[in-house]
């Protein structure tokens, strides 16, 4: 991808969204990764921490011996982190206005991993390397490719952000005085609802409120993405791609990729359960009521949502579609269909809450899992029978949610090290491991007398 | 923990431009402030000390001089510092309790000026300005 291209993907897919969200980030303290923690407080007092994309700023309060400097490209973000007490500033990655070999460690917490070619990736780490003293250490979390119990298909992808987020922020006052942005939506084309339909059993996603104060960590791109998986693919080499992507086509990305995700396995870990990433499940839908809804005949995916779609485009896209579901659109390889029928959309309340969990174990699952696949796509007087089902939704206006899919280009093992070794001489690589889903690197930069 | 007023001039000891073709040249970055706030912060002498060595002692008197704070501090290091409390507090007191709330970090050699505003300076270049 051309620079050029490379930045306007990223200004679209990383900076907007994270402007546009910001407000949203002040409430919500983020958990801290342990090892990131450690890593912290192992400084030795006295010396001189940079936090490359800090977002709000959760790691410039750990370890008062030292002396912290973060920094972002997202004011907002670091308008939060300075009200909280940070130093600051606004800067960019790819051009670190530090002098040479001024930092003793630095750490760089989910921040590599939204830039979209290698050139900037390797930019970034580059830089940090420079600003780094001889025998400082450097600190680097991104996105892995291989998780637990899924992966994701290719390494180029876009994230939906969760609009459930906004539910409850919308109900509450601004922070600090500060008009939520998602309360003026973005008109859409075809002006549709502010709430997302699963695609699949055409049930509304009702954002139900947040029940505890734990939507933690990983808002600011650092923890283990939860269930939403990819949104498209988003072609290399292709800089048109971005530019004829409508805003419909987007749309209809979006709500598949959110059923998509329920149909996967999902195990999600206590502590590091990315709530961002948390689907918007139909609330108290009970798996027995969906045997109930039968539509009958097996509908095509959506006749208004095909013109939306860009001829030329679809090849890059890949569903995975249970099998019996027919495809009017490209092929869609087969892949987990085990993991696919054990998942659902008909999540209970409590699963909403932290963990994108299979309800439907085994043969109850699978038998649902079929019917609901039939209804691929509904039309509207079927949403309404849904709302009559489900009791106690809270349905809040969400913003455009089309408009916040981060973009991430997620590691392969071992990736990240071997950029820094062949890319980055000056830096060292300590070691490498796979953090719950994320790689984190550390590295030492040399003794200058070594460096070349 | 307290309320951030402005950059200290630690952080301002730090940056240096990146405009395109500068290098090192672009360190120091000049202050103009328009408005200063001083906020007491606990003095921490080992602190102090660690983090004399890390500075570039020059720049830093310059900068405390141009914002008025200069506050007899020498203009070259003298040995023994480190057990100089009184030395050691002045140091402290220009490293982290002088902060810039508002103005600019003018690049010595470009000219080009970035803002401070609400005590946050920003960095960002343009694409024709940045180093490639």
């Amino acid at each position: 991808m051309e620079p050029k291209a490379a930045a306007q993907l990223e200004r679209r897919h990383v900076h907007e969204v994270y402007e546009s969200t910001a407000a949203y980030f002040s409430d919500l303290q983020g958990k801290a990764w342990p090892r990131v923690r450690q890593f912290l407080l192992e400084q030795k007092p006295g010396s001189l921490v940079a936090d490359i994309g800090c977002g709000t700023g959760k790691y410039l309060r750990v370890n008062s011996q030292v002396y912290k400097l973060g920094c972002d490209y997202c004011g907002p973000l670091v308008d939060i982190a300075h009200s909280r007490g940070c130093e600051v500033l606004v800067c960019d990655n790819l051009r670190l206005p530090f002098r040479d070999r001024s930092f003793d460690a630095i750490i760089s917490i989910g921040v590599i991993h939204h830039f979209s070619t290698a050139q900037r990736r390797t930019r970034a780490i580059q830089e940090m390397a420079r600003v780094l003293a001889p025998g400082g250490q450097v600190m680097i979390y991104v996105w892995a490719m291989e998780k637990n119990h899924r992966h994701f298909d290719k390494q180029d992808v876009l994230i939906p952000w969760n609009p459930a987020l906004c539910s409850q922020l919308l109900a509450e006052p601004a922070p600090s005085g500060r008009k939520p942005v998602c309360g003026q939506p973005r008109a859409t084309p075809d002006r549709s609802p502010h709430r997302l339909a699963c695609s699949v059993c055409g049930y509304p996603m009702y954002l139900a409120k947040r029940r505890e104060s734990q939507w933690s960590h990983s808002l600011d791109g650092s923890g283990t993405p939860g269930c939403c998986r990819e949104l498209a693919e988003v072609r290399d080499g292709d800089s048109g791609f971005y530019s004829i992507l409508g805003k419909s086509f987007r749309s209809w990305f979006f709500s598949r990729s959110l059923d998509e995700c329920t149909l996967k396995e999902h195990v999600e870990e206590a502590e590091y359960v990315a709530e961002e990433w948390a689907p918007c499940h139909p609330v108290s839908v009970q798996p027995s009521k969906l045997h109930h809804l039968d539509l009958g005949d097996q509908e095509p995916l959506s006749k208004e949502q095909d013109d939306a779609i860009a001829p030329g485009l679809i090849q890059t896209a890949e569903w995975r579609l249970a099998p019996g579901v027919p495809r009017p659109l490209p092929r869609v390889p087969h892949k987990d269909t085990q993991n696919q029928q054990q998942g659902g959309c008909f999540l209970s309340q409590s699963t909403m809450e932290h963990r994108c969990r299979s309800a439907c174990p085994g043969g109850t699952g699978k038998q649902a899992t079929s019917q609901l696949w039939k209804r691929s796509s509904l039309p509207p007087p079927f949403i309404s029978l849904a709302a009559a089902m489900s009791t106690g939704a809270s349905q809040a206006e969400a913003p455009d949610s089309e408009a916040f899919t981060r973009y991430y280009h997620v590691f392969r093992e071992g990736e990240l090290s071997c950029l820094v070794e062949q890319h980055v001489p000056e830096l060292r690589v300590l070691s490498s491991i796979n953090d719950h889903g994320n790689w984190c690197v550390v590295a030492e930069k040399k003794p200058a007398m070594m460096a070349r | 923990m307290r309320a951030q007023a402005g950059m200290k001039l630690l952080t301002h000891n730090l940056l240096s431009s990146h405009v395109r073709g500068v290098g090192p040249r672009g360190f120091p970055l000049r202050i103009q402030a328009t408005e200063i706030r001083v906020s007491p912060v606990d003095f921490n002498p080992d602190f102090v000390t660690r983090m004399i060595p890390k500075m570039e002692w020059t720049a830093l008197v310059e900068a405390a001089e141009s914002l008025g704070h200069l506050s007899e501090l020498p203009r070259q290091l003298k040995e023994g510092y480190e057990k100089d409390e009184d030395f050691l507090r002045k140091v402290h007191h220009v490293l982290l309790e002088v902060e810039v709330v508002e103005g600019t970090l003018q690049c010595p050699e470009s000219g080009r000026l970035f803002p401070i505003s609400r005590g946050i300076p920003n960095m960002l270049l343009s694409d024709d300005e940045a180093t490639s």
